[in-house]
């Protein structure tokens, strides 16, 4: 993990200084074109302010992140326990699924209106697809073994859900919710730039109005940062919840 | 009247062109208490049979009866399961594993540990308690597999070539560990195995099975007192007449 974050690291230190000798160059105007410098001088004069917006984007995502996997787990462990239910589903499931959010857009501020509701429902339907098909998909993918273990010890439906299908879904569900923070964000940056007046995307759009490139280029700088860090706190829980995966797969 | 039960059982999977009549009117009594193997080369039906008593398949007609009572479709309390691939949970350690066939009887969790840790070190592996199964060999995996079927104090312990994926030393060590284990017990074990040795090793019947349609072919009561010697005149014999009897459905099926 040390090792892979410090390599991670080399491409990002070059493409910076890509970046400072292109704005030496003055291939583009430096007005438009700040520097890595005038980036830097961003979080440092305006470090309050940008917490404020990346705090009011993470606490919209982990909200409707949270609601969708609330809703999605439990069905997604019942749709594929039940092949009634999966076939009932499966065609909806498909077409819901490549709907992009961002479409959904208008249609939730008309509902809605301008505020902390339309962001919420946009990231919970966003983060909520990627959680379901996930977690149908681990259930249905477990050892046909380990359930005729169950049927032979006689254990009842409800054992075989928490102590079975749960934690053998567990490594897809984590996967789950890695696509659904990943697809989060994107929302979050989207609905905030239409449909709520405070966060990331609020912060981008309104440095655009009033002509601050520097400040684009901080917003996203840190939209880049915190999706990299949700990844990663994902994954450290996934190997820290699946261990028991250690020579039955080898670790991504 | 006879512990084991199985009366005229047939098995048709599939229906039409497609149909595979995997049993044809197998027959055989067990009392309780003996221990029963079902040889036969791959393909005779003693998977689909096993299943059947253990309630995991249905009959297509006749019927399975523990104890006098009828299986239909749900496993008999009174009996356990030990699977050719273990079947162990993977997230569970070694005592959550010998303990879950107790959890699903509603025993509680104190209780259950308890036992989980007797079986534990009657099967000898104390010291593993917290391990996974990814930790463990596969000797010591399936001894966890037979620690949870033992657990809940079965009278019926049905076996599905539980020793087909150890290597030969394992699985002798895995044999005399059985009959030790079964010698306490007062149990029938229905074992199936495609090793003639293995069958005349353990039991004290080998039922003989042969393919297409399955069948009961012959059944051979094994007298020899235990422990066996596989190197005497009397095990070299028993065998013989099995491999005789095994050689004549392998030239039905056209193999060498
Ligand atoms: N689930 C199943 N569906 C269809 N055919 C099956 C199924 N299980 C077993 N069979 C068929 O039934 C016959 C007996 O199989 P099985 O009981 O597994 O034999 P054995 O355990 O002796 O190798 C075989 O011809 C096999 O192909
Ligand atoms: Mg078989």
């Amino acid at each position: 993990m040390a090792k892979s974050s410090i390599i991670g690291l080399v491409p990002l230190v070059v493409l910076v200084l890509i970046w400072q000798v292109a704005h030496q160059s003055g291939i583009y105007s430096t007005a438009l074109f700040p520097s890595p410098a005038e980036v830097y001088a961003v979080f440092v004069d305006e470090f309050g302010d940008l917490a404020r917006h990346a705090q009011a984007s993470i606490g919209r995502v982990v909200m409707g992140v949270s609601v969708a996997f609330v809703l999605a787990v439990p069905a997604g462990l019942l749709i594929g326990r039940f092949p009634a239910l999966d076939l009932l589903f499966d065609w909806s499931i498909q077409i819901f699924r490549s709907f992009p959010v961002i479409a959904l857009i208008p249609l939730a501020i008309l509902f809605f209106g301008i505020g902390e509701r339309p962001a919420i429902v946009l990231i919970t339907v966003a983060a909520f697809w990627p959680l379901l098909i996930s977690t149908i998909f681990g259930v249905k993918s477990v050892d046909r073994t380990l359930l005729k273990v169950a049927k032979a010890s006689g254990a009842s439906e409800r054992l075989v859900l928490t102590d079975i299908l749960l934690p053998s879904a567990l490594p897809a569900i984590l996967t789950g919710l890695r696509l659904a923070l990943g697809s989060g964000w994107l929302t979050v940056v989207a609905a905030e730039m239409m449909a709520v007046k405070s966060g990331l995307g609020y912060l981008i759009m309104y440095a655009q109005v009033i002509f601050r490139p520097d400040l684009i280029f901080s917003g996203i700088l840190i939209i880049g940062g915190i999706g990299l860090l949700f990844d990663q706190i994902v994954r450290q829980a996934r190997a820290l919840l699946c261990r028991w995966q250690d020579g039955l797969v080898a670790s991504s | 009247m006879s512990f084991l039960n199985i009366d005229h059982v047939s098995k048709t999977y599939g229906a039409g062109a497609q149909a595979t009549l995997a049993l044809d009117t197998v027959s055989i009594k067990a009392d309780l208490g003996e221990f029963i193997c079902l040889l036969g080369l791959s393909g005779c039906g003693k998977s689909t049979l096993l299943q059947i008593i253990s309630g995991l398949e249905e009959p297509s007609t006749g019927q399975v009866l523990v104890g006098d009572e009828p299986i239909h479709g749900k496993t008999h309390p009174s009996a356990s399961v030990v699977f050719q691939d273990h079947g162990l949970f993977p997230w569970m350690d070694v005592t959550a594993n010998v303990a879950f066939n107790l959890k699903a009887r509603g025993v509680g969790r104190a209780e259950r540990t308890r036992k989980a840790l007797d079986y534990i070190q009657m099967v000898g592996l104390s010291g593993f308690e917290k391990k996974y199964p990814h930790q463990l060999s596969g000797g010591m995996r399936q001894r966890v597999g037979i620690a949870r079927a033992l657990s809940t104090g079965p009278k019926l312990l049905l076996m599905d070539e539980p020793f087909g994926a150890l290597d030969a030393q394992t699985r002798t060590t895995m044999q005399n560990e059985l009959l030790r284990l079964w010698e306490r017990l007062t149990a029938t074990v229905v074992f199936v195995t495609h090793g003639i040795d293995e069958a005349v090793m353990l039991a004290d019947r080998v039922v003989v099975m042969s393919p297409r349609p399955g069948r009961v072919r012959q059944i051979f009561d094994i007298n020899l007192p235990r422990p066996r010697d596989p190197t005497s005149p009397e095990f070299m014999a028993l065998v013989r007449e099995m491999l005789v009897a095994i050689h004549d459905d392998m030239r039905l099926l056209n193999m060498p």
